[in-house]
């Protein structure tokens, strides 16, 4: 199978873990069955991978797990549709398609000796959060890491027990945040929208790179809170999604303007963001 | 060395290559539409009528297996298609705005990741054009850069002579193969006058000032004008040559199915259309803009072609009557 | 609507009847959108090509001026009243221009609540007739290319609206060539008459055409679109192709206006309109009923009544 030029076609994975992340967001731990392609399947913070449920089809999530864990690799996603319905009927032991790695992805090495601003809401985390990881394994190369996480109520949060772990260390600043009325009564966080919370927060644009992941709403609104605080355009990285079929560059669906987002991102800068067709 | 071979002995060439197995395809008319089919003979061969459909699927059918899938208590197993069956082919009597197309998307299909459903078929299938020697008012292969007498994209090129049969230029070494295979066939010799062509066609447009256009107004009434009419549907794009959108779906069951490939088209309303319901191309006019562009200005800004070759397809077959040559134009006169 | 509809007879078309009708369907127009009674018209303008015609939404008197009526006026304009055509009613009312096998689209509309009869001025064309194919344009109307729903129309002169566009010449009795097809067809035994439907739906490509260009096909998420379930297969694949052809005449069964418009803008030369014909056969011989003849909401398929017909339950 990894011998055959037939880009459309899947390694295969074991289920190994599934993690509930919320009531309909779920995180499958996924082990390659053929021995080369574990030793070999390498991957860049910020792409992606086409997710097969044989029967179901495909569906596109960002590689969830940092590129520098080995031996497996996470996706995260919620269930909204077809496959991601299929994806969640599975159990462990059961066997998925993965295709890829799959676009461009975070130029982490130009982030080295700066100081790292996370901005994620609800279910955008999980691509923001293989960058997190990476970083963190490699937590010499970068100054102050500030991580400003929100979603709608405290049960739609997701990678919990990561957030409490990020909480704990003292080499991280974690701001969580939910929407009004999202707040339970044991909520120790910030209660707000998360553009707003992070204008509150205010980290340094200083020397800084700021990583943004969320609904298009969210983002229309954390952009202009960036550039106040004093950020430029090429300081700050976002990953757009797109509805993708191919991710190869093929299909045609995912373009935005001239820019295919799964070839010519995913990952992209606010200023390539602003320079594009407003299709998105 | 000019080269020349006469109606009948074009027949008989079909007639060798099927014998030799060759996949022959070529418009076939029956009923009185004209399609691009498998020929079994010679005779079966029509340049009477431009095909309703490109010869596209030639390289990329209407629909293909791409993998087969089956569950048991072993496990999944996902099996490849045999390309290697895929067979030798020989188009024959594509017009210029049919055999130009595959060399334009040859690009799209090899960028970065190669896709063998396509470019094995290539590989192995050689194109005879033939020049056309009538078009309608639909026709615009000029406009775009091509011509009833082009020979871009063909491998073996046959020009229609007065008198009947055809001159022959060799464009290509896999024109010269089919040649040198099958030289008995083929005369030497003066070819004789060309046919004349019967229509009118205008001159050729200024497709980069088109592109400048497109590449300032995004935003602009014309996109309302036009899409108010469209009404989505996927004809446009399914028998155009150059379109290449696909969609990719499992089918069969979650024990034992297939994962196919199909064609699929940007006007269709959830084209785009995320899985949260999120649609970026929700309205026609966003849908119908898109087509132009990606025609006129995308394609080339990625590959440095048209996506387009004048063919007219899309202006015969739209029910609503949007003309594309009209489009493009009102653009270049702006 | 058309509830007196019959066929007159008469021989050949004088060419002045179409500057007829589109000296009248412009007037109508100038005056409707100059005294602000509508602020959009449906109708149809030139196109570049010879002899040629489309669908138009004019809002300009300086446009309204062009409209026209030819026989390449093909499109049944009615489904740009449809809540598939969101924008049109928007902007305040509308008028449109309809040929008899358009009004019963209109009628039959207008039952299912797609639109309010007030909301539009009905222009009614006293139509001669339409080419069968677009490749007939720029040529006469004649018995060789006139469309076959125009051989058997019954609704040549429209009732029931607002304006009455030109006057209806004499018409020759023509052949009715879709009556005789269908005849023919249900004549071949069953393993043939499947056969050919087989060939017919091998040549679709699921372009939807058919789908878009009817008035009645509005749903908001059209049956062949959903994946929850899987009704009918998305490849274009003869069973899937048959299933999506079969499966949309009967959800046009008893709305049908029989405009055949599905069939003129199927790029595959597929003749659709007989499967929905034969549907309307069904219809009239079940329950006597004939769609699109007035606006009606509760329509033999979308009411149940206890002395139905039932003989087809064995």
């Amino acid at each position: 199978m990894c011998q055959s030029d037939n880009i459309y076609l899947p390694h295969l994975a074991t289920i190994e873990a599934v993690v509930d992340e919320t009531p309909d967001v779920r995180t499958l731990r996924l082990v390659f069955q053929d021995e080369e392609v574990r030793e070999k399947f390498n991957f860049r913070a910020g792409q992606f991978a086409e997710y097969s449920a044989f029967g179901a089809g495909e569906s596109t999530f960002c590689i969830a797990s940092p590129p520098t864990r080995k031996g497996y690799i996470e996706c995260c996603f919620r269930s909204v549709g077809r496959v991601t319905e299929a994806l969640r009927g599975l159990e462990v032991g059961e066997t998925i398609g993965v295709r890829g790695p799959y676009g461009n992805s975070f130029p982490i090495e130009n982030f080295y000796g700066k100081n790292l601003v996370f901005v994620a809401g609800g279910i955008a985390l999980p691509p923001l959060r293989t960058v997190i990881w990476n970083c963190l394994d490699l937590r010499d190369k970068f100054r102050d890491i500030t991580i400003v996480y929100g979603a709608r109520s405290e049960s739609d949060l997701v990678y919990k027990r990561e957030l409490a772990e990020w909480q704990a260390r003292d080499d991280v600043r974690l701001v969580k945040c939910v929407d009004p009325g999202g707040n339970g009564p044991d909520w120790d966080g910030k209660v707000g929208f998360v553009p707003n919370v992070l204008g509150e927060a205010a980290p340094g644009a200083e020397n800084t790179i700021a990583l943004v992941c969320g609904p298009p709403i969210m983002i229309k609104f954390t952009l202009p809170v960036l550039e106040k605080l004093g950020f430029a355009d090429d300081a700050i990285y976002t990953t757009l999604e797109n509805r993708m079929k191919c991710g190869v560059g093929k299909c045609g669906r995912c373009n935005v303007g001239n820019v295919y987002v799964c070839k010519d991102g995913p990952v992209f800068t606010a200023g390539q963001v602003k320079a594009m067709s407003r299709e998105f | 060395m000019p080269l020349s071979i006469t109606e009948q002995n074009l027949r008989q060439l079909v007639d060798t290559l099927v014998k030799e197995r060759k996949l022959v395809v070529g418009p076939k008319l029956t009923d009185g539409l004209a399609l691009y089919q498998p020929l079994s003979s010679g005779q079966e061969l029509s340049l009477a009528k431009l095909p309703r459909r490109s010869a596209k699927e030639l390289f990329f059918p209407i629909c293909e297996d791409i993998l087969s899938f089956e569950k048991n208590k072993q496990g999944t197993t996902v099996n490849d298609v045999d390309r290697s069956h895929f067979p030798e082919a020989v188009l024959i009597g594509a017009p210029p705005c049919d055999a130009a197309s595959p060399a334009i998307l040859d690009a799209v299909f090899s960028w970065d990741y190669q896709d063998p459903f396509y470019l094995k078929r290539r590989e192995r299938s050689t194109i005879v054009g033939i020049g056309c020697r009538q078009g309608d008012d639909a026709c615009f292969c000029t406009a775009v850069g091509i011509g009833p007498d082009s020979d871009n994209g063909s491998d073996l090129f046959l020009t229609q002579l007065k008198g009947g049969g055809f001159a022959c230029s060799v464009v290509t070494p896999k024109g010269q193969a089919l040649v040198d295979s099958h030289a008995s066939l083929f005369g030497e010799g003066a070819a004789g006058q060309t046919r004349p062509f019967e229509g009118k066609l205008g001159d050729k447009l200024d497709l980069a000032k088109i592109k400048k256009w497109l590449d300032e107004h995004f935003e602009d009434p014309l996109w309302e004008s036009i899409a108010d009419i469209c009404i989505g549907c996927g004809a446009c794009a399914f028998i155009c040559p150059a379109c290449h959108c696909f969609d990719i779906n499992d089918e069969g069951g979650t024990e034992k199915g297939t994962r196919r490939k199909h064609w699929d088209a940007c006007g269709f309303s959830k084209f785009t259309n995320h899985a949260s319901g999120h649609n970026p191309r929700d309205a026609q006019n966003k849908r119908y803009r898109n087509r132009i562009m990606h025609k006129f200005k995308y394609y080339d800004d990625k590959f440095g072609k048209t996506l387009c070759t004048g063919c007219g397809r899309c202006i015969r077959a739209c029910p609503v009557g949007i003309d594309i040559a009209d489009i493009i134009g009102t653009i270049e006169a702006k | 609507m058309n509830a007196k509809a019959q066929k007159p007879k008469g021989t050949g078309i004088d060419p002045g009847y179409y500057d007829g009708v589109t000296q009248a369907i412009r007037s109508a127009a100038v005056k409707l959108l100059q005294e602000g009674e509508v602020a959009t018209v449906v109708g149809y303008l030139p196109g570049r090509r010879n002899g040629t015609a489309g669908p138009a939404l004019v809002t300009s008197v300086e446009q309204a001026q062009k409209l026209v009526f030819s026989p390449a006026c093909v499109n049944n304009l009615s489904l740009y009243l449809t809540k598939a055509k969101k924008g049109v009613l928007k902007p305040g009312r509308a008028a449109i221009v309809a040929k008899g096998c358009d009004l019963r689209a209109l009628a039959g509309l207008m039952g299912e609540a797609q639109f309010k009869r007030e909301d539009v001025t009905i222009i009614g064309i006293a139509c001669a007739g339409v080419y069968r194919s677009a490749t007939n344009a720029g040529t006469p109307l004649t018995e060789a290319t006139i469309a076959w729903k125009c051989r058997e129309c019954t609704v040549h002169t429209p009732e029931g609206v607002d304006v009455v566009a030109g006057t209806l010449p004499e018409l020759p009795e023509l052949t009715p060539a879709e009556a005789l097809e269908i005849a023919r067809l249900e004549a071949l035994p069953q393993a043939e008459r499947w056969a050919y439907w087989h060939e017919q739906f091998s040549r679709c490509i699921r372009c939807l055409a058919c789908r878009q260009v009817c008035p009645f096909c509005y749903c908001e998420q059209c049956m062949c679109d959903r994946n929850r379930p899987q009704a009918v297969e998305g490849s274009p694949r003869p069973a899937g192709n048959t299933a999506w052809h079969i499966t949309r005449a009967m959800h046009l069964a008893g709305r049908c206006a029989g405009c055949a418009e599905c069939e003129r803008a199927c790029p595959m030369d597929i003749p659709l309109n007989l499967l929905n014909r034969r549907m309307a056969k069904e219809l009239k011989e079940l329950y006597d009923y004939e769609a699109g003849m007035v606006p009606q909401e509760k329509t033999p398929l979308t009411q149940y009544r206890e002395d139905d017909d039932q003989s087809f339950i064995k």
